[in-house]
């Protein structure tokens, strides 16, 4: 049978145009939901994620609707996430990929439709983790990159920046010592999980800076004062949340 | 060398990938695993140690991908991605490997098939094909090629119909068998158009698998056969070198070589035989 002649493939016909999957396979998509999208970054002990639940009880308060959502925590994905860091057998590919289907189900099953439905969400963390962690783990930035290319592109992406000492400080003085691959012993660093933390962790901090100008993220000075932090995060999510007229209220 | 489509993942040496990575693509029901089941023996009783995996076979994602398809709420990204996580799983822990180790790596479909079916679920093809080429190209790919009109009264009349192979999460509100034919028919459309851009050796699927056999079984033959040639002049090429380079009374005190070093051409015959974990799988140790 000879490619390209003419091969038959049955008596039948595609009937059903097929649906894109969302037209959502846009580099980074401008999409124009109604909704908006807020997402924090920043390295364990940034503080990001106290900053983010501020805001999130502020915008309820000035009656937004709101959803929050968490990396990692897909209905259909985090066992299979949890089974292999427990047996330790992921790969920085499979780490990468097993993270990226994550994010997708949760692109798919609540970012998008509620965008659409003109909600605010709210990410504790982002494509922009994967592409530090990945990146820091050996992957290829441009592959990693292309690997989130349906992501849709956030209104604001907070990057609370802080010194790795003082993360490490606050960390510390919460619990005692680090999980196998936060603190990237998989890459075989150090055998400390401490020192191979500050390693690991510096790696990510510089992938970050790099990505300041790359993706516009917003720097926010994670040493200051809690509430001066909070303070700068509500000015600037109100200047964009003004002028969204479709935002949807809560009833 | 080998090679892969793009960029290899970071500690993935491809300088000693001795085996051969034989694929065998095709449409559901087209009898890959039939052949496989065939060639399986055939290739050990010449001699060569011979690895089996296929879609969701990986211990990291296989039970997560079986489990999420039972639902009614698995996302086409997120089912991409999720067959992506495990055909990597597999790619870098049994696949490579094994390859390593000499195996010949029979393959019951590879990443053709899983862009197909990313791309009749209205996946950019440009996004998939940059996910999967990370994967190593293969020795051989034959695609048992089946039309319609022949693939479904072997679906019919043997396991009926499934409703992933229908594609009926593409097709809510058809029955099986309109869902079948349209989702089958844009697989096929697919697999067409890739066959020239990867290099698919066409085999016609429709006679009976014993004569589907002998053709794929010459195919592999020729496969080995060429590359038993090329081992063949880089041993007399290995051994004049060393002719040249060492003294005479090391030559006769040099333990008499059963192997071709990894070199420019790949050894043939397996020298390393992985433990086997006694289901005739075998295993190999993660790091």
């Amino acid at each position: 049978m000879e490619i390209g002649s003419g091969v038959r493939i049955g008596p039948f016909e595609v009937f059903a145009p097929l649906q894109p999957a969302v037209s959502m396979i846009r580099q980074y998509g401008e999409h124009n939901f109604p909704g908006r999208l807020i997402v924090v970054e920043g390295i364990d002990g940034s503080g990001k994620s106290t900053q983010l639940s501020l805001l999130h009880k502020w915008l309820e308060s000035k009656g937004y609707g709101v959803v929050f959502s968490e990396w990692n925590s897909s209905p259909l994905v985090k066992d299979t996430t949890k089974h292999g860091k427990k047996k330790k057998m992921l790969t920085p590919a499979t780490f990468s990929l097993i993270h990226s289907t994550d994010f997708a189900d949760r692109t798919e099953r609540s970012i998008l439709p509620l965008l659409k439905a003109g909600a605010v969400v709210l990410c504790d963390r982002y494509v922009y983790t994967a592409f530090a962690r990945d990146v820091a783990r050996g992957m290829d930035c441009k592959w990693v990159r292309e690997l989130y290319g349906f992501a849709v592109k956030p209104a604001i992406a907070f990057y609370f920046r802080v010194p790795l000492e003082t993360a490490i400080h606050r960390l510390l003085d919460a619990r005692d010592g680090f999980k196998f691959y936060e603190a990237g012993m998989d890459l075989d660093l150090s055998d400390d999980s401490v020192e191979s933390f500050r390693m690991f962790q510096s790696r990510i901090l510089a992938e970050y800076e790099k990505m300041i100008p790359e993706f516009g993220l917003t720097v926010i000075d994670a040493t200051l004062p809690i509430e001066v932090q909070q303070s700068q995060v509500r000015q600037i999510v109100k200047t964009h949340l003004d002028h969204a007229q479709e935002l949807r209220e809560r009833p | 060398m080998r090679a892969t489509y793009g960029k290899p993942l970071p500690g993935m040496r491809l300088d000693d990938l001795g085996g051969k990575l034989v694929v065998i693509e095709g449409t559901d029901g087209a009898g890959r695993s039939t052949q496989i089941n065939l060639l399986k023996p055939w290739l050990e009783e010449l001699g060569h140690a011979v690895v089996d995996t296929g879609m969701t076979r990986s211990p990291l994602a296989g039970e997560g991908i079986r489990r999420a398809k039972e639902g009614n709420n698995l996302g086409r990204v997120t089912q991409s991605l999720f067959y992506a996580t495990d055909f990597v799983d597999r790619l870098e822990n049994e696949i490579v490997p094994a390859l390593r180790a000499g195996f010949i790596v029979l393959t019951d479909r590879y990443i053709y098939s899983l862009m197909a079916r990313a791309i009749v679920r209205g996946m950019n093809p440009h996004w998939i094909r940059s996910i999967y080429s990370v994967a190593l190209k293969p020795d051989a790919i034959f695609y048992l090629r089946l039309g319609i009109d022949q693939l479904l009264p072997r679906v019919v009349f043997t396991r009926g119909f499934d409703y992933w192979e229908s594609g009926m999460d593409l097709y809510p509100g058809h029955d099986m068998y309109d869902s079948f034919c349209s989702y089958q028919a844009a697989l096929l459309t697919e697999f067409d158009r890739m066959s020239s851009e990867f290099n698919f050796e066409m085999v016609d699927a429709s006679p009976d698998a014993k004569t589907v056999c002998e053709h794929l079984k010459k195919n592999i033959l020729q496969l080995l056969e060429r590359d038993s040639r090329k081992s063949f002049v880089a041993r007399l090429y290995a051994d004049s070198a060393r002719d040249l380079t060492a003294g005479f009374d090391k030559i006769t005190a040099a333990p008499v070589r059963t192997s071709v070093p990894p070199g420019p051409f790949p050894a043939l015959t397996p020298v390393v035989s992985p433990a086997s974990n006694g289901n005739g799988h075998h295993a190999f140790h993660r790091k």
